[in-house]
């Protein structure tokens, strides 16, 4: 397992999450590379299902939020009497209360796999957040539950977790210890046996595995990973609401999971950097921001459905066969009509936007501003172009991109010719 | 005397209203080389089902070595030492064959669910992993994806799959459906040698496979069985003969 | 007695809504195999649909036309996305639902924004249509059981008079029959996929203003609609049929009782500790929480569900 190439991989990858606070030392860059080392590992507990073992789960954020909240509690219990070491140990915490919630949840929903793990996943979802709303005792109703993360005196190793690139640090090393943990489960008897389910689970009965079982330890670790995950949040923001439990952060984590990739332990990693990313980028740009990703995901459904990893893993076989070349001029050539099309298609979008949702409405002749253009919405010049452009991308894409979906179906070919 | 390797007693399955296994009494001996035979819809493929608890029985007992398996579920009792193959292939498709033949010898190498060891370094398994590899001639495609081996690649992992947990008493359901003349060879040869010393049942429409394995042969016809004798015996039986000549006569066609 | 009486009438009501939703999502998921996650969008959009139409054409075009655009839409998205998606396995089917779940959500809130919009019950069918004891029984909620029951009468009669329907029938008991017909009968499929989009837009349309039509309903009514269909047992008219009136009376009971949990277990003679949270609950604050209750209990008591055949 541990290879040397391997080895330096990791390496690498811990080097440069310590290095990038070194680069970005602006505030809003700290939480967002704070948010996604929280991200990269709910994510990647969440791939343990659904990549690792075949199970669509709607209902992963319980596991997440009962983490964060088991952690706010022992936060605020310990209160004075803690100090930074037992701090840093909390997401251990959250990662116990999300196994245990694991051991009761999962006893339910992994009695059957399939389009009926699903529903179940979502249903136990929405009763424990139904729940979350009746005892606003333990989970602080609205509002939500805070805390303090600096507790007691003193320090550990010279840290109090007080500033943000301290907290930073902290999420790096638990990240990365549960990064390394999660891949090692892939490598023993019960990952590989769970990829075997996830295949074909009947052969699986007929080899000595119950299926049913694979599944409940399976859930059970990943709602470890997820409690982690979620007592980092609860570090991180010092502030745990119902929202973390939610259909919502179930939502999310798996459009992530998915965008990235599920058939390689990687994918989810890029795809909460990615998700995380645009979230925060294009979220502070447009209010439609969940408008375009709600389209980038069924595009990625109908066209890459192996997310970017597989995406990326593919252009990688290519380069090693001496193939990416080739296809070098037909990516540059079929990049400007989309180009064109995108252009198009978000200028109808923010328009109808500004039009319709935004500040603007019913505002008659007074122009609105629109992605920097001051716009005359009322009439029907703007329309007209925007929808120029997006019917001249559509016919552009169309053409260029068949000429080269054939350079790249023949690409294939060469490339499993020479397999063979 | 120990007890047959299985030993079926008045077994019974119906479909609904339809009766397919109409009162089964069979006993395999260990050790033996038993055939199935009988025309299309016989019910071959169900008694398989039976046995390994694919599907639930209507009435009557099935014993393992002289246990009661009624009830068990599949894994059950395969972790009591019977392992069977499928007539549509039924291997783990994304798995590379390496990695297919290893998830078949881990439970009975005791790693069972395992999360503490490394896989690279069960040094039995691998060991055990790689000899069947080699046993079923698929050494040099170790890393491919099963899914994309060519037909007869795939019916030898499965019935590399079958064997490599080193089950004692081993069901092959049609191992040679679909297979070439010089491919069916190669398999009978596979299966000759990877069946040493164990208790074999299988069913198997192409009569040269049956002839030439078989130390025993069952004819199931309509549920039932109507003889079970050495492949001689059966050849001459004229029950056997009055049941075939009704589906057209493939008894005649020597291996 | 008369809580009874009219907690029964508006649970029946109920009831029959969520069976309007449930049989369409069964329709799909036996013929195709799809569980459609964004099918309460459909009926969200139905109640939107209907709330613009009223407001430019009155209520009652609006009931014929939403329920066939919707139905329209559905259709749309079954020839150009789903049977796309269908090429890469189930999962991504099920991806497919979900991102266009999520997409119908943000396109509600582009087009009409983000609170809920005054979708009224038309004025002619605004008033009491008959007083039980001292409780009015509204005119619309008898409208709504009659469109319900309309329906069904109306779906019942396609299952078993016509030749698509007996296809579809055959397909709900033989479920390998559907293989067998496979990939040959794609037009069934998207009539299949458009007819249950198309009652979901029709309840929507009678449900969106007897309730409220607000972007939020989708997710609301749909995570329902998956108990009661897991409760009434995947693939089962006849279990989504009593599993809806059953969760629809379970509703509209739970909403009416006050009685704290402590009360509950009084009755059949236990004592709880006073002073727990979970002991002073009533059964009104529970009520968002028992039909998922309810699920899992069917899960771990009777797995295939109240009337399902198959264990999937």
């Amino acid at each position: 397992m541990f290879r040397r190439g391997r080895l330096l991989l990791w390496g690498a990858c811990l080097a440069l999450a310590v290095a990038l606070p070194l680069v970005f030392k602006s505030g809003f860059m700290l939480s967002l590379l704070c948010q996604i080392g929280i991200m990269v590992v709910f994510a990647l507990s969440y791939n343990m299902l659904l990549g690792q073992t075949g199970l669509l789960s709607f209902g992963h954020a319980v596991y997440f939020g009962i983490g964060a909240f088991i952690s706010m509690h022992t936060l605020n219990m310990i209160g004075k009497d803690g100090g930074p070491l037992v701090v840093a140990l909390l997401p251990l915490v959250g990662g116990l209360a999300g196994l245990l919630a694991g051991v009761v949840l999962g006893w339910v929903t992994t009695k059957k796999a399939g389009t009926t793990f699903a529903m179940i996943s979502l249903g136990i979802g929405e009763l424990v957040a139904a729940c979350a709303l009746m005892f606003p005792g333990l989970f602080g109703g609205e509002g939500g539950i805070s805390g303090n993360r600096v507790v007691g005196t003193g320090s550990l190793l010279g840290f109090t977790w007080g500033p943000q690139v301290e907290m930073y640090g902290l999420i790096v090393a638990w990240a990365f210890v549960a990064t390394v943990a999660m891949f090692a489960l892939t490598q023993t008897p019960l990952g590989r046996m769970a990829n075997a389910v996830r295949d074909n689970p009947e052969r699986a009965e007929f080899v000595g595995y119950d299926t049913q079982r694979v599944r409940y330890l399976m859930l059970i670790l990943s709602g470890l990973f997820a409690g982690v995950a979620g007592g980092l949040t609860a570090l991180n923001y010092e502030i745990v609401t119902a929202e973390t439990l939610n259909a919502h952060t179930s939502g999310v984590v798996l459009l992530m999971t998915f965008v990235g990739g599920i058939g390689f332990f990687y994918g989810p990693i890029i795809g909460a950097i990615l998700v995380t990313v645009m979230q925060i980028v294009i979220g502070g740009m447009t209010q439609a921001w969940l408008l375009y990703f709600g389209l980038f995901f069924l595009f990625m459904v109908l066209m890459a459905p192996g997310g970017i990893a597989s995406v990326i893993a593919m252009q990688r076989n290519l380069w090693q066969a001496g193939l990416f070349r080739r296809m070098v001029p037909h990516y540059l050539a079929v990049a400007l009509p989309i180009l064109v099309l995108l252009a198009g298609l978000v200028g109808l979008i923010e328009m109808t936007y500004a039009l319709l949702a935004g500040e603007g409405v019913g505002a008659g002749d007074t122009a609105t501003k629109v992605m920097g253009m001051q716009l005359q919405l009322a009439s029907m010049e703007p329309w007209a172009i925007a929808l120029a452009i997006t019917v001249a991308g559509v016919a552009l894409t169309r053409w260029i991109g068949g000429r080269t979906r054939a350079a790249w179906n023949e690409t294939l070919a060469t490339l499993h010719g020479d397999r063979t | 005397m120990t007890a047959p390797a299985i030993r079926l007693s008045g077994l019974r399955k119906n479909f609904g209203a339809s009766e397919i296994i109409r009162g089964v009494d069979l006993d395999i001996r260990r050790g033996e080389r038993h055939a199935i035979i009988g025309p299309n819809g016989a019910g071959k493929s169900t008694l398989f089902h039976l046995i390994s608890a694919r599907l639930p029985v209507s009435a009557g007992v099935i014993e393992l070595k002289g246990e009661n398996v009624i009830g068990l579920k599949p894994f059950e009792i395969n972790r009591k030492g019977l392992s069977r193959s499928f007539q549509i292939t039924n291997i783990f498709h994304n798995l590379s064959v390496f990695e297919n033949l290893r998830c078949a010898v881990l439970w009975s190498l005791g790693y069972r669910y395992s999360f503490w060891h490394r896989l690279a370094g069960l040094t039995d398994a691998r060991l055990r992993a790689d000899a069947v590899m080699e046993d079923i001639g698929l050494a040099k495609r170790r890393d491919t994806p099963a899914g994309i081996l060519s037909y007869a690649e795939q019916r030898a992992l499965e019935i590399g799959i079958t064997i490599a947990s080193g089950a004692d008493v081993i069901l092959l359901d049609e191992p040679t459906a679909g297979m070439s003349r010089s491919e069916t060879d190669d398999a009978v040869a596979l299966i000759r040698r990877v069946t040493e010393g164990k208790t074999l049942v299988m069913v198997e429409h192409d009569m040269g496979v049956v002839f030439g394995l078989a130390d025993r042969i069952s004819v199931l016809v309509y549920g039932q069985i109507i003889a079970t004798d050495a492949p001689a015996a059966i050849r001459c039986n004229a029950a056997v003969q009055e049941a075939y000549l009704g589906t057209g006569s493939h008894l005649g066609h020597q291996p | 007695m008369e809580f009874v009486v009219i907690s029964l009438l508006n649970g029946i009501t109920y009831g029959l809504l969520l069976f309007m939703l449930s049989s369409g999502l069964t329709l799909i998921f036996s013929m195709m195999g799809i569980l459609n996650f964004a099918h309460a969008s459909f009926y969200m959009l139905g109640a939107y649909f209907a709330y613009q139409i009223s407001a430019w054409l009155g209520f009652w075009p609006g009931l014929l036309v939403a329920p066939l655009l919707v139905g329209a839409v559905g259709a749309a998205v079954e020839r150009y996305g789903l049977r796309r998606a269908h090429r890469f396995g189930h999962v991504a089917e099920l991806l497919f639902t979900f991102g266009l779940a999520f997409l119908v959500e943000e396109v509600v809130h582009l087009v009409w924004g983000t609170s809920s919009v005054d979708y009224k019950i038309p004025a002619e069918l605004d008033g009491t249509l008959f007083t039980l004891f001292s409780t009015d029984f509204p005119i619309y909620k008898g409208f709504m059981m009659l469109i319900s029951v309309g329906m069904l009468v109306a779906l019942y009669a396609l299952l078993t008079r016509t030749r698509i329907g007996l296809i579809i029938q055959a397909a709900l008991t033989k479920p390998d029959m559907v293989e067998a017909l496979g990939h040959n009968v794609p037009r069934i499929f998207m009539l299949v996929f458009g007819g249950g989009t198309a009652l979901a837009g029709l309840a929507g349309v009678i449900g969106g203003n007897a309730f409220i039509t607000e972007p939020g309903m989708a997710a609301a009514v749909g995570s329902i609609v998956f108990v009661v269909v897991v409760v009434g047992g995947l693939g089962s008219l006849g279990g989504a049929f009593v599993a809806s009136l059953l969760i629809g009376c379970i509703q509209t009971f739970s909403i009416g009782l006050t009685i704290s949990v402590t009360d509950v277990f009084a009755l059949i003679g236990v004592t709880l500790p006073a002073g727990s949270q979970v002991a002073r609950l009533t059964i009104t604050q529970l009520a968002p929480v028992l039909p998922y209750i309810l699920m899992v209990a069917i899960l771990i008591f009777r797995p295939r569900g109240l009337m399902g055949a198959r264990e999937s």
